[in-house]
């Protein structure tokens, strides 16, 4: 059977960078499907032990949380195909906390006035891919996305986000912050698409990556694709190690180096558990955190 | 609602003269062992460049095509005429030139250039240098400007020129460095001894007239410590229905302490297929500038390359792209940061319009031994219309925790609020149209020597026809 290439980069570049896909390819599985209820608007929280494929048609005008709990401790998929209706407003979380490897693909689409909430929590496990596409269709629709990763010794993430303007007056924002420590390494590919069309639509993206181990390996390919004149699009961002303005504002308080960079650098992922505002989650994380 | 703000194309009437070439200076089209051993010999190559080109050709055929990138398909190497004789050889003397390929220089204003604002001056005219000329007190200060040709086979450089050509830039790069090695033609060499400073720039003016032909000029520049030297670099070709190619090929070497400013402005036809290679290798506390305008070809592949090799060298990009009808120009820059404490700036602007398709594509690549070292990368780019398009595809590559790397894209269009106040002001909306593209392209001409810049600012506001629709 042929291998499938991960999270193939929108407008490949070049082949030397090696971004143009992920250094690991698969083979297709039939992973057992899971039906989501978005209609009562409570929370759906799923432990995903085992390769699993989401399904979920989310009706007009109706709100609802997802969070997907990874935490397996043999390689799993976890792929999903979500339909948001017109004026619902939801919030998909994934984290990605176990042992072991993941491959996770996730395909959202958003109708008129949609609003998508996504949270994304990468903490190690050794190598993660992880591909996301949101088209947004519908008038005014909207995605929100807040990324962190923490990654330690050979860790390996690589991250494929790609956000389509396809209908007018579309919103993006795609914020990544994150850690990297030891010999761990990382890709973060995030494109904003706007298709002809698109037309009103604004995109923004922002990634923020604090270096701390000797060998880490920090890959970040920020896109923008444009073929629609009236659009307002942007990305930024910023790598590197820990200001040193801010590092001596820390010492000047007294704590020692080490806890003034583990603090720093708890800070990054706290900023985004606190976007999945969920306790139970929260809280869980936390547990397993310190 | 916003009124759509409407810009013509570059005019290109100035650059669209030609003349006859006579067919019996064109050597067969394509590539064979057997033309490569024919070009060797009119060139009376020494045996060492006579193997590259033939290890080169191997090397072309066995390697892909680029799969990433504007679409090249269209272009058949094997209908390029690849080397065009001239039946005269390089003149030191403007007066000695044949007189329709002067005529083509006196056009595109390269003498009187010379004459009022540079150092020296060299002309190609499709596979051939035709003029070359450096002012005596130049010379005097030990700076070397001339023919790579000639100076491979002078005792003083021919060394120089062995262990420095293609070093920089393997045949085993990509495709169309493995031609350019096998067919390369013409291009210049400058040698500039320590501590020597030039204040006033060097220029080559690159001219292909021939139909369907390509030009595979070598740049090599050596610049020993704490030298200077400002260097300008001008390419335009006329207007034919079939493809033309240019694969020059430009290697600069810049020695500890010395500075190297190499500037830009491409105006190839939009029948031409602009896949150049250029590079600089820049060892401790030296630096490099690029400064590249990209207005022509209707295919360019273009991202000159600084590799940072020493500790403190620096590199700095700016660059301004207009791709128009037909265009799709890929451009952009790649540094390596590979040592410590060094430095990059990039800073580029690219205007898409009437469906023409300009892409940012950079590479900034931190390694595990460049620590200290910090880098900045900004690009913005307007959209004139929604038939065209505009891509930006940065990747950083940060291989060290010791390192500081910023970027910054943007993309939008002419604000219409911003043509509403220069109108309440007093101008037209043409007017308003022009100053805010002239402000946009403002990093740019403000880096060009003055005449370039008056030229690229003029070029700008007389095509703006302001009509709105």
């Amino acid at each position: 059977m042929e291998n499938i290439k991960l999270n193939t980069l929108p407008v490949p570049t070049f082949r030397w960078l090696g971004v143009n896909f992920a250094d690991k390819a698969v083979q297709h599985i039939d992973a057992p499907s899971a039906e989501i209820d978005f209609s009562d608007g409570e929370t759906v929280r799923i432990d995903v032990r085992d390769s699993t494929h989401i399904n979920a048609d989310v009706p007009d005008n109706s709100t609802g949380t997802l969070i997907l709990y990874c935490d397996a401790d043999s390689e799993i998929r976890l792929s999903g195909s979500i339909n948001v209706g017109a004026y619902s407003d939801v919030k998909i979380v994934q984290i990605f906390n176990g042992a072991a490897s993941t491959v996770g693909g996730l395909r959202i689409k958003a109708a008129d006035g949609a609003s998508v909430r996504l949270v994304q929590l990468f903490i190690g496990g050794g190598q993660n891919i992880s591909e996301t596409d949101v088209t947004l269709s519908g008038y005014k629709s909207k995605l929100v996305t807040d990324i962190g990763y923490l990654l330690s010794d050979n860790d390996k993430l690589d991250i494929n986000l790609i956000a389509r303007h396809a209908g007018k007056k579309t919103q993006s924002e795609i914020n990544v912050k994150g850690v990297m420590n030891d010999e761990s390494e990382k890709t973060f590919k995030g494109t904003i698409d706007f298709l002809c069309g698109s037309s009103g639509a604004k995109g923004a993206e922002k990634e923020d990556v604090m270096l701390l181990g000797d060998k880490v390996q920090n890959k970040t390919v920020p896109l923008i694709l444009c073929a629609e004149e009236d659009v307002e699009g942007e990305h930024g961002a910023s790598v590197g190690r820990i200001d040193d303005e801010l590092m001596f504002y820390m010492l000047s308080r007294g704590l020692d180096e080490q806890t003034a960079i583990d603090l720093l650098a708890r800070s990054k992922i706290s900023s985004v558990i606190s976007k999945i505002d969920d306790e139970q989650t929260v809280k869980r994380l936390d547990s397993e955190l310190l | 609602m916003a009124e759509k703000i409407k810009v013509d194309d570059i005019d290109r009437s100035m650059y669209d003269f030609r003349y006859e070439d006579n067919v019996e200076d064109h050597l067969t089209t394509g590539i064979s062992p057997e033309m490569i051993e024919e070009i060797s010999k009119e060139k009376n190559d020494p045996d060492w460049m006579r193997e590259l080109r033939l290890k080169c050709l191997d090397i072309y055929n066995k390697t892909r095509m680029v799969n990433w990138g504007p679409s090249i398909k269209e272009l058949s190497v094997d209908e390029i005429v690849t080397y065009i004789r001239q039946k005269n050889r390089m003149k030191e003397n403007w007066d000695e030139v044949p007189e329709n390929i002067k005529e083509t220089f006196e056009r595109l204003g390269i003498p009187q250039a010379e004459r009022e604002s540079l150092a020296g001056v060299g002309a190609q005219y499709d596979s051939e240098l035709v003029y070359h000329n450096v002012r005596k007190e130049v010379a005097e200060s030990g700076v070397v400007y001339t023919d790579l040709e000639s100076a491979m086979h002078d005792e003083r450089y021919k060394d120089m020129i062995k262990s420095h050509f293609m070093k920089l830039v393997p045949p085993t790069d990509h495709k169309f460095a493995a031609l350019h090695g096998a067919v390369w033609s013409g291009g210049s060499f400058v040698y500039v001894p320590k501590g020597v400073k030039l204040d006033i720039p060097l220029q080559s003016y690159f001219r292909l007239n021939a139909k369907g032909a390509g030009q595979f000029e070598h740049t090599l520049i050596i610049l020993e410590e704490d030298s200077y030297l400002h260097f300008i670099e001008g390419c335009s070709a006329p207007k034919y229905y079939k493809a033309g190619l240019h694969a020059g090929c430009v290697e600069l070497y810049v020695a500890k302490g010395a500075k190297l400013r190499y500037s830009t402005i491409e105006n190839w036809s939009k029948n031409m297929y602009n896949l150049n290679t250029k590079r600089a290798l820049v060892e401790e506390n030296g630096s490099v500038e690029w400064v590249s305008g990209s207005f022509g070809s209707h295919v360019s592949y273009l991202y000159p390359m600084s590799i940072l090799n020493g500790r403190g060298a620096s590199a700095e990009f700016t660059g301004i792209t207009f791709a128009g009808e037909g265009q799709e120009l890929d451009t952009g820059t790649k540094i390596i940061h590979n040592a410590p404490d060094t430095s990059s700036y990039v800073n580029t602007k690219s205007i898409s319009k009437s469906g023409g398709a300009s892409t940012f594509r950079s590479a900034i690549v931190v390694k595990e031994n460049a620590v200290g070292s910090r880098s900045s990368v900004n690009c913005e780019s307007l959209m004139l219309d929604s038939i065209s398009r505009s891509d930006t595809v940065p990747v950083m590559d940060i291989r060290t925790k010791h390192a500081d790397v910023g970027h910054e894209a943007r993309i939008g269009r002419i604000s219409s609020d911003a043509v509403f106040y220069l109108m309440s002001r007093g101008l037209s909306e043409e007017e308003a149209k022009a100053m805010i593209v002239r402000g946009f392209a403002d990093n740019v001409s403000k880096e060009l020597p003055l005449e370039y810049a008056v030229e690229m600012n003029n070029l700008i506001g007389l095509e703006m026809n302001g009509s709105a629709g």
